[in-house]
């Protein structure tokens, strides 16, 4: 009975243990990024375009422009995308196998490699232009937020009541309406939520962007040239060889890192406000 | 007739303090068959609950009084709950296999109490089983998963278990509700044979089942003990006009 | 009634719209296997399936390309980082079901799930800067001296400890899956009847063997669904591993040895593909990939799925 009881003790120690190891690394992993990084945010950083390599002094204004129009631009392809077919598979799909299948699909999909998606806009969009673009990087992108988007809305609308629309078909609306009017109303803090995690998510992707967006040194807003990211300037610029450009990545890793924390904490935020989890 | 559990001025409080016990005192005797019976939300199960404090599984429950068993109050800090619990055995309503072999449900006890040796495990599993009216349905399947029995089967298999550890006592929460007549009779049986060896306090929803294999019945009613005698006092002399209306069908 | 078939042709065409969309995934992942498969043809047609999985060359100037040291690469990675996160993740879940105050449950999981949103490259760029010292300078040194001493087992820590290695990548790519496991594991532990603990609670039994005896075999399937996901993500992952493990086309000796893996391979060398036939071996490693991961991550769904359905 007592070696039982010690066992059992010794047992949820370790256990207790293993979420601390956790926790220490978020901690770490975090701390040390705000460390390095902070002292490399000033005004240059945001606003001054890349000296030559080598020489100190520059920006990375190129990189942030960059990667917001790349991210915008996924964001528009990801998110209509993403809710309307959730839309499919919470109401006019509902009672088809094909929906399960989809979801089901959607769900693997968003664990699939982001790098295979990157080979994949390749070739259909970066080798037939023949040129690298900020638009093949936002398509990327985009295409790894739609299962996200899609699968948050699905769960958000079926958690809507289905008495809900019942009483709105019973006053003669259409099924459109009910989903537009009503049912979407409903789920709006449930989508809005999903849909700025998978903002989170695709903001620190670098992989789909190496072989699509590329890289570029100079300051650009023409989607239809190679374009800079913080993500991939972090990148090229750890692995150089220049104390100036770890520096850099370092505020870009501290920018991007603060965005997706204080995005990802808030849309928790809004979740459990509404849903009360 | 020996009491076995002395309940003194018991209270007890859900997270939120929801007071749903009341100034509970009752006695129960060793080798009866107690029955508590109320309609559903008067705290009988809750009560149950007590006397293996099941409620300490959850955060935010609060006891007053006291419950004293074996001359000591089990609702102390100081109780070695899993030596209470292998004391006091429970069968739930529902049946409740774990997911093992039949065999290994009941040895899984008896493992834990330390028995090791293998043909010790075998007989008491076998005692068990034949205990529980069990054996010959399941004796040549015993290593086969206990999730392929039928529920009046595994609810057997649950009381089975609960005898394997031999407690003193067994606690039922409403042992049959989820079963057929048949199963719901079987069971009946058993509990009425067991009490020559063990002390059995059920709860139940259904008034003739506490009048058939009872000795002694508690009514309650919002978390009051409003009368406890002996269940032939409580069917057909009640002292109190609530219990008199429910056991007479009035309401509930 | 013109107002009623008016609707009618736009709640149609509603329908159609949101299932043109819905399809659109089946779409995409038929469309991604086939552009990979297009393009991965004229390697696959020169150096056929065995020739180009077994064979260890890489060599872009004679155009000979082998896949098997970044698919070693790959597999000693994910394999080693699942075994330092699985039961790090299973006692992080039995922490936040079974353990943790209620004040506590919350905050924790939270903070597990944070670390599945810092993004890969972050976890690449601390690995190098931060995490790659520390293992070349103290926790290499020390398994060296104590695991490195025994024999035959002891050849995996063989080396200089550098800390751009296949260690140091599986270290971090641990850490990385660590919130995937768990928070499946959580959710499987979840779905074990409260009843069912309760009874054996009711037999005397301590929480540990409760854990143990009851939650684990009751959401082993669940748990085994966690795990093939957590695999899936870490075989496809690039940058964090990218950052530490240097591009090196070898079947590595030792835990300390630089390596590749498919994804590493892809990242270093896709833009730099000058020709044909290099670009078309790089599509075959993405399709190999692709199919690896598509497949486990297909296993892992239909467990956690007939465990959800339990």
């Amino acid at each position: 009975m007592k070696r039982r009881k010690i066992v059992s003790s010794i047992a949820l120690f370790i256990s207790c243990l293993t979420a601390l190891w956790g926790i220490f690394w978020l901690f770490f992993i975090i701390f040390d990024v705000l460390r390095h990084g902070i002292s490399a945010i000033n005004f240059d950083l945001f606003f001054k375009d890349p000296a030559p390599p080598g020489q100190p002094g520059g920006g990375l204004r190129n990189a942030f422009v960059g990667h917001i129009l790349i991210t915008l631009c996924a964001t528009l392809i990801g998110v209509p995308i993403g809710i309307l077919g959730g839309t499919f598979l919470a109401e006019y799909g509902r009672k088809y196998k094909i929906s399960k299948f989809i979801s089901n699909l959607a769900d693997i999909m968003v664990s699939i490699p982001a790098i295979i998606v990157g080979a994949f806009i390749y070739s259909v969009i970066v080798k037939p232009l023949g040129h690298f673009s900020g638009w093949a990087g936002g398509v990327a992108l985009g295409i790894i937020m739609i299962p996200t988007v899609l699968r948050t809305t699905e769960n958000m609308l079926s958690l809507i009541p289905w008495t809900l629309r019942e009483a709105a078909f019973a006053l003669g609306a259409p099924y459109y309406k009910v989903i537009i009017q009503i049912v979407y109303r409903g789920a709006s803090t449930g989508i809005l939520t999903g849909v700025i995690l998978a903002i989170a998510r695709v903001t620190g992707e670098a992989a789909p962007l190496l072989f699509t967006a590329f890289n570029n040194a100079f300051f650009s807003i023409n989607m239809n040239e190679p374009m800079a990211s913080l993500t991939v300037t972090i990148f090229q610029y750890a692995m150089g060889p220049y104390e100036e450009w770890h520096t850099q990545a370092w505020g870009a890793s501290f920018m991007i890192t603060v965005f997706i924390l204080f995005t990802t904490i808030l849309g928790r935020i809004l979740i459990r406000r509404r849903y009360k989890f | 007739m020996k009491p076995e559990i002395e309940v003194r001025n018991l209270n007890f409080y859900y997270t939120g303090n929801i007071h749903v016990l009341k100034n509970i005192n009752m006695t129960v005797y060793k080798n009866r068959v107690t029955a508590l019976i109320g309609p559903s939300g008067c705290g009988k199960t809750t009560l149950l609950r007590c006397f293996n404090r099941m409620h300490d599984l959850y955060a935010g429950n609060k006891y007053e009084g006291e419950i004293i068993f074996q001359g000591r109050n089990i609702l102390s800090k100081e109780t070695d709950l899993i030596e209470l619990r292998s004391k006091i055995g429970m069968v739930f309503q529902k049946p409740t296999p774990f997911p093992m072999s039949i065999f290994e449900n009941i040895a899984y006890g008896l493992k834990l109490k330390g028995i090791k040796n293998k043909s010790e495990l075998k007989d008491r599993v076998e005692t068990a089983l034949k205990d529980a009216a069990l054996w010959d349905e399941v004796k040549d399947k015993l290593y086969s998963s206990a999730f392929g029995l039928s529920g009046g089967q595994q609810q057997r298999l649950c009381i089975a278990r609960a005898l394997a550890v031999e407690p003193e006592i067994i606690l039922f929460d409403e042992p049959t509700s989820a079963l057929d007549p048949i199963s719901t009779a079987k069971i009946e049986e058993l509990i009425v044979s067991l009490k020559e060896r063990i002390t059995i306090i059920i709860v139940t929803h259904n008034m003739q089942q506490a009048a058939r294999i009872s000795n002694w019945t508690g009514f309650m009613m919002l978390g009051e003990l409003i009368e406890y005698d002996r269940t032939e006092k409580i069917f057909t002399v009640p002292s109190n006009k609530l219990t008199e209306e429910y056991v007479t069908g009035r309401f509930g | 009634m013109s107002k009623i078939s008016k609707s009618k042709i736009k709640d149609f065409m509603f329908l159609i719209l949101t299932a043109l969309t819905a399809f659109s995934i089946i779409l995409l992942v038929s469309g991604i296997f086939l552009v990979l498969l297009k393009e991965s043809l004229p390697a696959i047609n020169k150096f056929g399936f065995k020739g180009f999985v077994f064979s260890t060359e890489w060599d872009p100037v004679r155009e000979i390309f082998g896949a098997a040291p970044a698919l070693i690469g790959t597999l000693i990675t994910a394999s080693l980082a699942l075994l330092l996160a699985v039961p790090v993740s299973i006692g992080i879940a039995i922490f936040i079901t079974e353990i943790a105050p209620p004040f506590l449950k919350t905050p924790v999981g939270t903070a597990i799930e944070l670390l599945a949103a810092i993004p890969s490259i972050i976890y690449g760029m601390w690995g190098l800067f931060t995490l790659a010292p520390i293992m070349s300078k103290y926790i290499e040194p020390f398994f060296q001296s104590t695991i490195g001493k025994i024999p035959i087992v002891g050849k995996i820590f063989e080396g200089t400890p550098l800390g751009v290695d296949l260690f140091t990548a599986s270290v971090i790519l641990s850490i990385m899956i660590i919130p995937f496991t768990a928070s499946i594991a959580r959710d499987s532990f979840n779905l074990t009847p409260s009843v069912l603990k309760e009874s054996a609670y009711a037999i005397g039994a301590t929480k540990w063997e409760v854990v143990k005896d009851i939650v684990l075999p009751y959401s082993k399937i669940g748990v085994l669904g966690g795990v093939g996901l957590s695999l899936g993500r870490a075989l496809g992952e690039t940058m964090a591993v990218a950052f530490v493990l240097g591009n090196l086309n070898q079947i590595p000796d030792s835990l300390l040895d630089a390596a590749a893996t498919v994804t590493v391979k892809l990242a270093n060398e896709f833009t730099e593909a000058d020709k044909d036939i290099y670009l078309s071996a790089l599509y075959y490693l993405a399709l190999l990939l692709f199919v690896m991961s598509f497949a486990i991550l297909a296993l892992a769904k239909t467990f956690i799925v007939k465990a959800e359905r339990r």
